[in-house]
């Protein structure tokens, strides 16, 4: 019926006509549909305020507006649409004529504010990212809407997004600080069962078989996966340093950054955080040697694990070398880990790993069949870093490893010096300690070290002799003075029997040995004590001086601490003071005024001075060997007198001449850049200018 | 022969090959001429101070004296130049004066010195300290017996004629 008239319309000509004052109808009734959507979305705005003020102090990841009422007005939309569109049987020119008229007038009432909502919407339709909530049907109505509407297509970018953030809420509530997995896995499965159903709903819709869809998500999937991938490989970066600083336990978080960022290219700004959270939280005056030094250890090992080629490493390490290479200790550190302080904490190096020799910097090996390209984002200076041990990555932070041998030698005399009592067990050790090192540094570096062990053996051979031919309580060590480090002098004169019996005990010695002289280092040591006094009897294991300052005590019994001094040679004020308190705390002398001292022959009773012994006062504290850097000093100070020499006598000289004419100066080993520094300072103390580059001594 | 040897011998402990035993002895002398710059430096005698001229040739050294203080050439500094024979020690460094000295013993166009230890008593335990020592002496008493500048030794009883010269030929460093 309708359609006869349809076609007696048509063939009179004024089909057109009429389509155009129903399309004109629909654009001055659209004031309807228009009235409809003001009034949801003020009532939607009015629900979402009252709801923000409601949940402004509660973080809840889902959203917090109740979006039912766009859903409401999506419905209204579709029954306004329903009953203004034309039957079917007018043709499709005439529906889509409709079709998009509607969806023009559609699309210009609609505001941010629904845009807005109808985000909320579709994130509500979303799974929920709680596991305990039930499971809702996916509301195929509502989409279908969607697509008649015309949503889909206009909206999807937003509908993208809102899948987006939900990804993005669901990796940072489930993975941030979840570093003993790799989420990666878990991730995925997340994705396939949950985030798939939901995009079939919207990208698969005209999808008939599940190939069919497979083949529409294939691409939009892969933008998902890639999402997420690069949300988790950010939420990794920001989290690298603590990752690092919970090394082992933190591998799961290391394979997912590996994955990841093979798929997402992230490197370079993996390297910016790692590099700023390096600068702000390790490399600062605040932050201990031991500590850098094992966040570093840490650090190879994580990176390694993240990237093998070595490149990310590569760019982080270097501030953090360069770092280390300023710090006056770091090489103590690394050298008391070699040798395996007890004291020190746990170990840098790992107990399993082989023990292996340092390696060089080996040169490009051209006949490895293995041989690969460096990786592309690698710098010009990279070089490749052959999985190689920790230890020579961190004595490759120095130059040579002359300063570790050095430094190794000073350590080794301390640790040998500090045993007493023939301690032969300790001696082995050191012996077992020094023949690892051999592995690791050499033969030849290590001679000296061996020197050393040799004279502690021999000492107690040649004290075995001595003691056999006259017996005495004296044991010396003997050391040889040109092998061992520089040990600090010391003045004092051992008094009254201490003396005789040195004196004894070297004669022994020149029959035993005449061509070598013993010269004594009577600061050094340990002696056992047992003071005889009226009413006690005290035993006292004391140094040196302490023992040499009783033993005057015999002669008479109140001295003055600067007659006390006189009779020992010299003596610093502090380090006797800080003897005579010794005997004050034991309660056998008593200061009567200001640096006098009485024997308190009879001990005092409830004498407030009588205290429990101070066990750090018993001990040396300061270590008999002069470190490294004294060293140094003293080395700088010979050179001094060099550069003093030339340029007295040959005028004023360029810092390349001092450098060069330096080489007269035996065992001179500074770069230029050293004794750069070393003339500025001697600038600043007024010792020489600089003019042009060209320096020369101030006038006297 | 030990003449003959030295002759042969390089001034300079050149890096190209040499006889042996020259070779080896040029290595001593440069040893013996380090050991004597190291003791120079670390003793420090003041008003004298010697040093290499280059780096690479320790055999030409340059040195600096300061007359004593109490004589006429107290505040004044002389400059030295040193060149060691390739036989050194058993014979005398080659010393003369480059800034110009009004002395008696002194040759003041040449800067040759007139002094025994550095001629017939030369002896193999002396040493560039011991010279410069006895420079640094002889500035305060010349050996007016045997001068080599008459002038100066004819006027060196009246110190203040003597001091008018002595400022009129000298230049400061």
């Amino acid at each position: 019926m309708a359609r006869k008239d349809f076609e007696m319309v048509n063939r009179c000509r004024r089909l057109p006509v009429c389509l155009e004052i129903f399309l004109d109808e629909l654009r001055q009734k659209f004031y309807l549909v228009r009235e409809d959507v003001d009034s949801f979305l003020a009532q939607y705005e009015v629900c979402s305020k009252s709801s923000v003020r409601y949940f402004t102090n509660v973080i809840v990841f889902q959203q917090s507006e109740d979006p039912t009422h766009i859903s409401k007005l999506i419905f209204r939309l579709k029954e306004w649409y329903d009953a203004w569109l034309p039957s079917e049987e007018l043709g499709a020119t005439i529906r889509n004529a409709f079709i998009l008229s509607f969806q023009t007038q559609l699309y210009s009432t609609l505001g941010p504010a629904f845009v807005k909502g109808f985000k909320d919407l579709i994130a509500s339709t979303l799974p929920s990212s709680d596991p305990e909530a039930p499971e809702k049907p996916p509301d195929t109505a509502m989409w279908v809407i969607f697509e008649t509407l015309g949503f889909l297509d206009r909206y999807e970018s937003i509908i993208a997004s809102a899948g987006y953030e939900h990804i993005e809420a669901y990796v940072l509530e489930n993975c941030a600080g979840q570093w003993a997995e790799p989420m990666m896995e878990n991730l995925r499965t997340w994705m396939s069962e949950k985030i798939v159903p939901w995009m079939l709903l919207m990208y698969g819709r005209e999808a008939t078989t599940t190939d069919d869809a497979r083949v529409m998500l294939a691409n939009v999937g892969s933008r998902f996966d890639f999402h997420m991938a690069k949300t988790l490989c950010d939420l990794r970066t920001r989290e690298i340093f603590d990752i690092i600083v919970d090394y082992p336990d933190s591998n799961g978080a290391l394979q997912d950054l590996k994955e990841c960022l093979q798929r997402v290219d992230q490197r370079g700004a993996l390297v910016k955080s790692l590099r700023k959270a390096n600068r702000k939280r390790l490399l600062h005056p605040g932050a201990d040697t031991r500590l850098i030094l094992s966040q570093y250890v840490s650090t190879i090992k994580c990176l390694r694990i993240v990237d093998p080629p070595g490149v990310l490493l590569f760019k982080v390490a270097d501030p953090i070398r360069r770092y280390l290479r300023e710090r006056p200790d770091t090489i103590r550190c690394i050298v008391s880990n070699l040798v395996g302080d007890e004291d020190s904490g746990d170990s840098l190096v790992d107990e399993s790993e082989p023990i292996v020799p340092l390696q060089q910097p080996d040169t490009e090996d051209y006949t490895d069949s293995n041989w690969e390209p460096e990786p592309i984002d690698a710098g010009p200076d990279f070089r490749t870093n052959k999985p190689s041990d920790v230890i020579s990555t961190l004595v490759s932070i120095y130059d040579s490893k002359d300063l570790f041998v050095k430094e190794l030698q000073v350590l080794l005399a301390q640790r040998l010096l500090a045993i007493t009592d023939d301690n032969e067990v300790k001696v082995e050790k050191e012996r077992r300690n020094i023949e690892i090192l051999k592995i690791r540094f050499g033969e030849a570096a290590l001679q000296v070290c061996e020197v050393m062990l040799k004279d502690m053996t021999d000492s107690k051979r040649i004290d075995g002799h001595v003691q056999s031919q006259k017996a005495s309580i004296v044991h010396p060590t003997i050391i040889s003075r040109q092998f061992w480090p520089m040990l600090e002098s010391s003045e004092i004169v051992m008094p009254g029997q201490f003396q005789v019996l040195q004196e004894q005990y070297a004669k022994e010695f020149s029959t035993f040995k005449p061509d070598k002289r013993l010269r004594w280092l009577p600061h050094l040591g340990t002696v056992h004590l047992e003071l005889q006094l009226e009413d006690r009897t005290v035993k006292a294991d004391v140094p040196p001086l302490e023992a040499a300052f009783i033993e005057l005590f015999s002669e008479k019994n109140i001295w003055s601490m600067d007659e006390l001094i006189a009779a020992v040679g010299s003596v610093d004020r502090s380090a006797a003071l800080k003897a005579l308190l010794t005997w004050v705390h034991k309660g056998i002398l008593r200061e009567d005024e200001q640096g006098t001292f009485r024997l308190l022959e009879i001990a005092e009773e409830a004498s407030p001075t009588r205290e429990q012994p101070r066990l750090a006062s018993t001990q040396q504290e300061i270590a008999p060997v002069t470190s490294l850097q004294q060293q140094q000093a003293e080395q700088m100070k010979v050179y001094w007198k060099f550069i003093e020499g030339m340029l007295t006598n040959l005028g004023q000289l360029p810092l390349d001449r001092i450098q060069t004419m330096l080489k007269f100066a035996p065992g001179y080993d500074q770069t230029i850049e050293q004794l750069a520094g070393f003339m500025e300072a001697a600038r600043r103390e007024g010792l020489v200018t600089v003019k042009d580059g060209i320096w020369k001594l101030t006038p006297k | 022969m030990e003449q003959l040897t030295s002759s042969l011998t390089p001034r300079t402990p050149s890096k190209s090959p040499v006889a042996g035993s020259s070779q080896q002895s040029s290595g001593s002398v440069a040893k013996r001429l380090g050991n004597e710059l190291m003791t120079l430096m670390m003793s420090a005698s003041p008003g004298i101070s010697a040093f290499p001229k280059n780096d690479g040739n320790l055999f030409e050294w340059v040195g600096t004296i300061e007359g004593a203080p109490g004589t006429v050439y107290a505040g004044l500094t002389f400059r030295i130049s040193i060149s060691f024979p390739p036989n050194y020690p058993y014979v005398a460094p080659a010393i003369k004066f480059d800034t110009p000295c009004f002395h008696p013993n002194v040759d003041i166009n040449s800067g040759g010195i007139c002094l025994d230890i550095l001629q017939d008593k030369w002896s193999a335990v002396y040493s560039v300290q011991t010279i410069l020592l006895s420079l640094q002496s002889l500035l305060g008493e010349p050996n007016n017996a045997s001068p080599l500048n008459t002038d100066a030794a004819a006027i060196w009883n009246n110190q203040e004629a003597f001091k008018t010269q002595l400022m009129r030929h000298y230049r400061p460093l």
